[in-house]
C-alpha cells in the first residue's frame, strides 16, 4: 500500500498553482516581518520596505537580494559569535552548527533551532519520498557526515521517512561496499562522484554492483550531476538515480519525481524565482536560463530573503506527470563563478563532465586545467582510463574526446593522459576544474 | 491522485486537532517550570505543532 503513495503531502503537492503562489507571497510576507524584527542583519537591509506593500510578486522582485559574501560580512567579528546579526533567535535556542565548504571563500555558518531542524529535515522528506524512498528501504550513507548540513537532513528524513539508516562514515570504500553488500542496503545516498567511485573500487573488489548489491535507488546530493553522470550511475548500479538541489543556506530545496524530469521545488516552502544571467536582475522566463534566486519561506532561525545562489538554471514549463504541481528545475550549466569566457566563448566546466560521463565509459576520472601560454589560455583535459585499456588505445580514444569537447564547447582542448591512481578522487565536493590563471 | 490519495481530507478538523496538541505542549510548559524533560519534550512537540501547522492548517482559507 505504502509503496503506491506517491506523495508526502498529497494535500499540498496537488495544489493548484495560483493557490501555491498566494500562499508563497503571503509567506513570504511573514518571514519579511519576522525578519525585519528578529534580524538586526535584515533591519538594516530592509530599511524602507514595508511587508505589507509586497502584493504582487512583482514587488518580490523590489526587494534587495542577498548575497553570500554579506552574510560573511554579518557574521565576522559581529556578535553574537560565529553567528553574528544574521542570527534571529536568541543563541540560548540553538540546537545545531553546520557550515558551508567554503569552495568560494571563508565558510559561512549556519545553525538551526530545534524547530527550525526539523522543518530542515521535513524539506528532505518531501525530496526522499517523491524519489520512492519508503519505510522499506534499508539506506547507507557511505558518508562522514563532518559539518556538512547535506547528509545530515538526508539522514533524519529518511529515519522520519521510516527507513532504516545505516551510518556508513569511518570506513575505507572497500569496507563501505562490504558492508552495504552484508546489509543487503536497498538504497544509498551519496555524491555523484562517490556513486562511480564506488562502482571502481567494488569492480575490484570482484563485486558487481548490479548483481552482487541490492541498491534500488540512490539519492545524490553535494555537487551538480549532469543528465549523462546520472545516467552512468544507473547504468553502472543497476537502480533508479535521483538529483536533488540543496544547500547549506537554504538547506534542500528541490527533488526529481519518478518521471526524473528536472526537480520539483518544495512549494510553498520556497520561493523560486530566475533572473538573467548578465545583470542578475531582471527576471527569465521558463524554458530560458538564468541564475536560481530562492527564499526559504519558514527557516525562522537564520532568515534568507532572495538568496542569490548563483546556479545556473532552467524552469521548465510544461506539467510533470507525476501529478505534482511544483515548478521543475534543471541545472544547467553550474555556477555563474565557474563560467569563463575563453577565446571569445563562454565555458561552462559542466560541459566536460557531460560529455566524458556520457560518451566515454573508459574514462575513469578526469580533470580540467585553464592556463595562460603568453596571452592565449589554454584548456587541458587530463584523463585517467580504466586500467583494462590498453596504451594502445589511448590515441585515438584522446582523439576522439578533443572531437567531441570541440564540438560541444567550440573550444580546442589539449588532451593528457594520466596513470590509473593519478588523480584526486573526492567524496564530498568535487574540484574537477583548476584555473591556474588566477593569482 | 490514485487510490488512498483520492481520499478527501477534513482538513479543518485536522487543523483543530493540531491547534488542540499545540495549547496541550504550552500548557505542560506552564504547569512545569523548571521541570527539564517536561519542558524539553513540550518544546519539541511545538517544533512539530510548527511543522504541522505549515502543512496542513496554514492551507485553509
Amino acid at each position: 500500500m505504502e509503496e503506491n503513495r506517491k506523495y508526502w503531502n498529497p494535500v499540498v503537492e496537488t495544489l493548484p498553482r495560483e493557490r501555491l503562489l498566494e500562499i508563497e507571497l503571503r509567506r513570504f510576507r511573514e518571514l519579511l516581518q519576522w525578519a525585519k524584527e528578529k534580524s538586526p542583519f535584515y533591519k538594516r537591509k530592509l530599511q524602507g520596505i514595508e511587508p505589507e506593500d509586497i502584493k504582487t510578486f512583482e514587488d518580490v522582485a523590489k526587494v534587495p537580494m542577498t548575497e553570500k559574501d554579506e552574510l560573511r560580512e554579518a557574521q565576522e567579528g559581529k556578535e553574537p559569535y560565529l553567528y553574528g546579526d544574521l542570527l534571529a533567535v536568541p543563541p540560548e535556542k540553538l540546537s545545531i552548527f553546520h557550515q558551508t565548504s567554503g569552495t568560494t571563500g571563508k565558510p559561512v555558518f549556519i545553525p538551526d533551532t530545534y524547530e527550525s531542524w526539523q522543518l530542515v529535515v521535513e524539506m528532505w522528506c518531501y525530496i526522499l519520498y517523491a524519489a520512492g524512498f519508503r519505510s522499506t528501504d534499508r539506506v547507507f550513507l557511505p558518508f562522514v557526515y563532518n559539518v556538512y548540513i547535506a547528509f545530515w537532513q538526508g539522514h533524519y528524513a529518511a529515519e522520519k521517512l521510516g527507513c532504516e539508516v545505516v551510518p556508513g562514515g569511518g570506513l575505507e570504500t572497500k569496507a563501505r561496499i562490504q558492508k552495504m553488500k552484508d546489509i543487503q542496503a536497498t538504497a544509498s545516498m551519496n555524491t555523484p562522484t562517490y556513486g562511480l567511485h564506488m562502482v571502481e573500487v567494488a569492480k575490484e573488489m570482484g563485486i558487481d554492483p548490479r548483481k552482487d548489491l541490492y541498491v534500488k535507488r540512490m539519492i545524490c546530493a553535494g555537487e551538480p550531476m549532469p543528465e549523462s553522470t546520472r545516467l552512468r550511475l544507473e547504468e553502472e548500479w543497476g537502480a533508479d538515480v535521483y538529483d536533488h538541489i540543496g544547500g547549506t543556506e537554504p538547506g534542500g530545496w528541490a527533488g526529481m519525481c519518478s518521471e526524473k524530469q528536472g526537480m520539483h521545488v518544495v512549494e510553498p516552502y520556497f520561493l523560486h524565482e530566475m533572473v538573467d544571467l548578465e545583470t542578475m536582475t531582471k527576471p527569465v522566463s521558463p524554458g530560458v536560463k538564468g541564475v536560481a534566486v530562492i527564499t526559504p519561506l519558514c527557516r525562522r532561525c537564520t532568515p534568507l530573503i532572495r538568496f542569490n545562489l548563483k546556479d545556473v538554471m532552467m524552469v521548465r514549463q510544461d506539467p510533470c506527470l507525476c501529478g505534482r504541481t511544483s515548478i521543475r528545475v534543471d541545472q544547467v550549466g553550474g555556477r555563474v563563478d565557474d563560467l569563463r569566457k575563453i577565446r571569445g566563448v563562454f565555458f561552462s566546466p559542466g560541459i566536460v563532465e557531460e560529455v566524458i560521463r556520457g560518451q566515454f565509459p573508459e574514462v575513469v576520472e578526469f580533470e580540467t586545467l585553464l592556463t595562460q601560454e603568453e596571452v592565449m589560455p589554454v584548456l587541458t583535459l587530463r584523463v585517467e582510463f580504466d586500467p583494462s585499456i590498453g596504451e594502445g588505445q589511448f590515441k585515438e580514444l584522446r582523439s576522439r574526446i578533443r572531437e567531441r569537447l570541440k564540438i560541444r564547447s567550440n573550444l580546442t582542448f589539449e588532451i593528457e593522459s594520466v596513470k590509473p591512481g593519478g588523480l584526486p578522487r573526492y567524496t564530498l565536493k568535487s574540484s574537477r576544474f583548476k584555473d591556474l590563471t588566477k593569482k | 491522485m490514485n487510490g488512498e490519495e483520492s481520499m478527501e481530507y477534513n482538513l479543518k478538523a485536522i487543523a483543530s486537532q493540531i491547534e488542540a496538541i499545540e495549547e496541550g505542549a504550552k500548557k505542560l510548559k506552564e504547569l512545569a517550570p523548571g521541570f527539564e524533560t517536561v519542558d524539553r519534550n513540550a518544546e519539541a512537540i511545538l517544533a512539530f505543532v510548527y511543522i504541522l501547522k505549515k502543512n496542513v492548517s496554514d492551507l485553509i482559507d
